[in-house]
């Protein structure tokens, strides 16, 4: 029975991710395009150019990044939570890949991929996305947390309950309630 | 035979589209660029945009009358679309309304058919879909009495004897329409008296039982207007993708006339190898429907001055190498009837552009080294593989350099030995076994094993030098073999092996010591399977070229979607990655640095097997990934290494493709340690001349260079990115080179 907690947790990280699209505008986001528009070679798509940050800072020392959607997929990601809100996964995770493409970079992306996953029943490859997801959030604990949140109900939907619980827990230290 | 016309359909080999260009506010495309993608997909600029298929340009704006497009997951209606378009990129889009468009995609490119082998292509076209001047123009040229006769025209033949004796008018072939259709439905082409008799009594069977409208739409879809290596171009519709790559709909009164000009001879009348012939045949169709009041005089004339305006290459034959990898994918799961009769739509992710800048860079490079390495015998090849890797989608294919031939696919068939290729994949075990970071200093020093057939293996390194003492960093980077040799008996060559299998090796790898110099063989694409998963950060994805296949009304049969399995932490992965970025600053991959942007940060791999027989370069940017390989079919040596022969390549490619750099970012229990290269001695800025920047977990104890005072309040780990970013600054500079 893994898609019933699934569609309540969909609407959390809906929730979640909304409130961090709109949290300031976002850069321009070239999927390609010549290195020359970039203001550094650490950019990150979706993140504010790093001015003092870095690949190599560490959330202790520095001040905590924050990934959002850009525009484009912003609307993709929403088109693809109708899509799945209608039982339509198949197309709401193509349409989400349509988003991967565009910001391979953004883990709100391939969390709301490995969302779609686990609604239908993958419980898997929602636990590979989430840490797919985990491995690009570093220095984002509001996205870790989301990160964590998708593998513990992943893990969940699996039967591991001792490890989801664990998973849980970290999320929960990353961004309190 | 009525019955037997009644109920045939066509076979309808599927069709298979590219990828197709997703807009949107911010992505980097100039105006130049944006104008040249709609020239691939035969947009044709005009003072109005109002036609589909048409656009206009002015100053940053662009309008563009999109044709309707099918995707895999939409069908979308003709609609209009204004871009406002930066030298930097796109700045926004909006619809015929005014509202704006967060993501707009342009329509797919149609990159060619699945038809049967020597087999028929075509693509049918509907009553609705057939512009009116065509039927008038057949007819005019080909039957004039069409509308009234009964399926044949005793006087036209009679005609046509007489003017074929006279030889000087536009040649009549005296069959009607019903005719050649029969005769192309039917019956072989064997000329004989008996056929003959055949055809004429079956075009009046036909007449008889069918409208004229019927049958004339009937021999649109069905006559033979062109042939393409094994591939029979059929119809209108096809012949107009083929010889103008872009719908039967768009074609303008000149182009029309081509068509209607080559059914009389499509191999006599061939536009691309007989364009004299061709144009004046199309001329005299011209003037032809001008006789008659079909078209005005003026504009027959006018029509006549224009050039044939065939495209350079045939529609559908341009990437026989990427088509070749989305059959072999299709045939896993459709029978080759499906696929060649069903009239499916196939959507990949072949990236055209992409896939330009591939076949150039390797014809390019490969004329260049033939210059430089003389041998009269034979000519080097080579073969490329890009991937997007966080995706795992194969974009691009070379099959070898004569891009345009269906043969021998080297991407997909070359088993070649992986040479130095191997080595990230010993040192990734060797990271994962906990004893080794890339501060650690390895042996660089004569190995002897003696094997079970009591023969001994010496490995020399590639200069024959022995280097003594080398970190891991430094032992990678100049791909040393001793050094990484030892490490890999000291891991042992099943740990090596497991790893190699855990990213993708299709086979179990002999497990022999000659293994750990790369002994194994593999093909371009399945070099590119082990190296994705390093470029997708220890993620391993099956490459795939297929997104989703359609029916022919539309409905999706089978999508190929995103997977990602983890097989490797991304600890050990972002250590391994930025030793591989250390390969492109000080090692085998230096020279390319010369050829790449030169603020674009990329890992890569060289590879060179024994005897310099396999030139491999693969490497990757925070978006794509590209695997190269460089040699002669017969497996004689080319005398050269990976750095040098398919390391150019690959950075032609590259520098080509508006790669964004790797940028990972650094898991949180690393640390970033400056290090002394040829010691592996940790150090701080200014207590040594030749530092590199490692990332190395953060309870390594790394052994200080003595006098190095490293401060003990501060660690030197707290400022990490700094250093990183001032090594990153170094390599933009070239300093110390």
């Amino acid at each position: 029975m893994p898609a019933r907690p699934a569609v309540a947790v969909l609407v959390s990280a809906v929730a979640a991710l909304t409130a961090c699209a709109t949290q300031g505008p976002a850069p321009p986001n070239p999927a390609r395009g010549p290195s020359a528009a970039q203001p550094s070679p650490f950019a990150e798509p979706g993140v504010p150019p790093p001015a003092t940050t870095g690949p190599g800072e560490r959330p202790s020392t520095a001040p905590a990044k924050q990934f959002h959607l850009g525009p484009a997929t912003t609307a993709l990601v929403a088109q693809a939570q109708r899509q799945a809100g209608s039982g339509d996964y198949g197309p709401a995770a193509a349409t989400l890949e349509r988003a991967v493409r565009i910001e391979p970079d953004n883990p709100l992306v391939w969390i709301e991929l490995g969302r779609v996953h686990l609604s239908e029943g993958n419980a898997g490859q929602a636990d590979a996305l989430g840490r797919k997801a985990l491995a690009l959030a570093t220095g984002d604990p509001a996205a870790q947390a989301l990160a964590w949140r998708l593998i513990a109900d992943a893990l969940r939907a699996r039967g591991r309950d001792t490890d989801a619980y664990d998973a849980d827990r970290r999320a929960t230290s990353l961004a309190p309630h | 035979m009525v019955k037997q016309f009644e109920g045939r359909r066509w076979t309808l080999p599927a069709q298979v589209y590219a990828a197709p260009l997703e807009l949107y506010a911010g992505l980097a495309l100039t105006p130049d660029e944006l104008e040249h993608e709609l020239e691939r997909l035969h947009y044709r600029r005009a003072e109005r945009a109002d036609h589909p298929g048409t656009y206009r340009a002015q100053g940053e704006r662009i309008d563009v009358a999109l044709r309707p497009a099918r995707f895999a997951d939409e069908t979308r209606p003709a609609q209009l679309l204004s871009i406002a378009s930066a030298a930097n990129g796109i700045a926004g889009l909006r619809d015929g309304a005014g509202h704006e468009l967060p993501v707009l995609r342009l329509e797919p490119l149609l990159i060619g058919s699945i038809f049967p082998i020597h087999g028929e292509d075509r693509i049918v076209l509907a009553p609705a879909e057939v512009p009116p001047l065509l039927p008038a123009a057949l007819k005019a040229v080909e039957d004039r009495k069409f509308d009234t006769h009964h399926g044949v025209d005793p006087v036209a033949m009679l005609r046509a004897a007489w003017v074929n004796v006279r030889a000087r008018q536009i040649e009549q072939g005296g069959s009607t329409l019903t005719q050649q259709l029969v005769r192309s439905y039917f019956l072989s082409s064997r000329q004989t008296l008996s056929r003959k008799l055949r055809e004429a009594i079956m075009a009046i069977a036909l007449d008889a039982h069918f409208t004229k409208a019927d049958l004339m739409n009937a021999y649109i879809n069905e006559i033979f207007l062109g042939q393409d290596g094994d591939r029979a171009i059929h119809g209108f519709g096809l012949a107009s993708q083929f010889y103008f790559g872009k719908p039967l709909t768009e074609l303008d009164l000149s182009e029309l006339s081509l068509l209607v000009a080559i059914v009389r001879g499509p191999s006599y009348y061939d536009p691309r190898r007989h364009p004299e012939r061709a144009l004046a045949r199309r001329n005299l169709v011209l003037k032809e429907m001008a006789d008659q009041g079909i078209v005005g005089e003026a504009d027959a004339s006018a029509a006549a001055r224009r050039p044939l305006g065939v495209s350079r290459r045939p529609a559908g034959a341009y990437y026989p190498a990427y088509l070749d990898f989305v059959r072999r994918t299709l045939r896993r799961d459709y029978h080759e009837q499906d696929l060649t009769e069903a009239g499916l739509r196939i959507y990949t992710s072949l990236d055209p552009r992409a896939q330009d800048q591939a076949e150039h860079a390797l014809e390019h490079e490969l004329a260049r080294l033939d210059r430089l390495h003389r041998n009269p015998s034979s000519a080097l090849e080579g073969a490329v593989v890009i991937t997007a890797p966080q995706s795992g989608e194969v974009i691009a294919i070379v099959g070898g350099r004569d891009v345009g031939y269906d043969g021998f696919d080297r991407a997909l068939d070359a088993r070649r030995s992986m040479g130095s290729l191997v080595k990230p994949f010993i040192y990734l075990a060797a990271l994962e076994s906990g004893r080794y970071t890339a501060a650690t200093v390895v042996q660089d020093a004569p190995v002897d094993v003696r094997l079970v057939n009591g023969r001994h293996w010496k490995p020399e390194n590639f200069t024959r030098e022995v280097y003594g003492p080398v970190p891991v960093v430094r032992a990678l980077a100049e791909s040393l073999n001793l050094a990484t040799v030892g490490v890999g008996l000291d891991l042992g060559l099943a740990k090596v092996a497991q790893t190699l299998e855990r990213f993708g090796l299709p086979q179990h790898p002999a497990q022999v010591p000659a293994m750990l110099l790369g002994a194994i063989d593999v093909t371009p694409l399945e070099a590119a399977q082990l190296f994705n998963g390093l470029a997708n950060g220890g993620f391993r994805n099956p490459l795939r070229a297929v997104r989703a296949v359609v029916s022919a009304e539309g409905k999706p049969l089978k999508a190929f979607a995103l997977e990602v399995t983890p097989v490797a932490s991304p600890e050990v992965m972002y250590q391994l990655n930025r030793m591989l970025l250390l390969v492109m600053d000080r090692g085998t991959g230096r020279a390319a640095r010369a050829l790449l942007p030169p603020q674009l940060v990329v890992a890569g791999k060289s590879g060179t097997s024994s005897d310099y027989r396999d030139s491999w370069f693969a490497g990757f940017s925070g978006s794509h990934l590209a695997v190269v390989w460089v040699g002669y079919d017969d497996d004689e040596p080319t005398g050269f290494t990976g750095s040098a022969g398919a390391l150019p390549v690959w950075a032609h490619i590259m520098a080509g493709l508006g790669t964004r750099s790797w940028s990972a970012p650094m898991p949180e229990s690393l640390t970033e340690a400056q290090i002394e290269y040829p010691t592996g001695l940790r150090v701080v800025p200014g207590c040594a001349d030749d530092i590199v920047a490692v990332a190395v977990p953060d309870s390594a104890a790394l052994p200080a260079r003595p006098g190095c005072r490293l401060p003990d309040t501060v660690r030197p780990t707290d400022h990490p990115s700094e250093t990183f970013l001032q090594r990153a600054q170094q390599w933009l500079q070239g300093v110390g080179h």
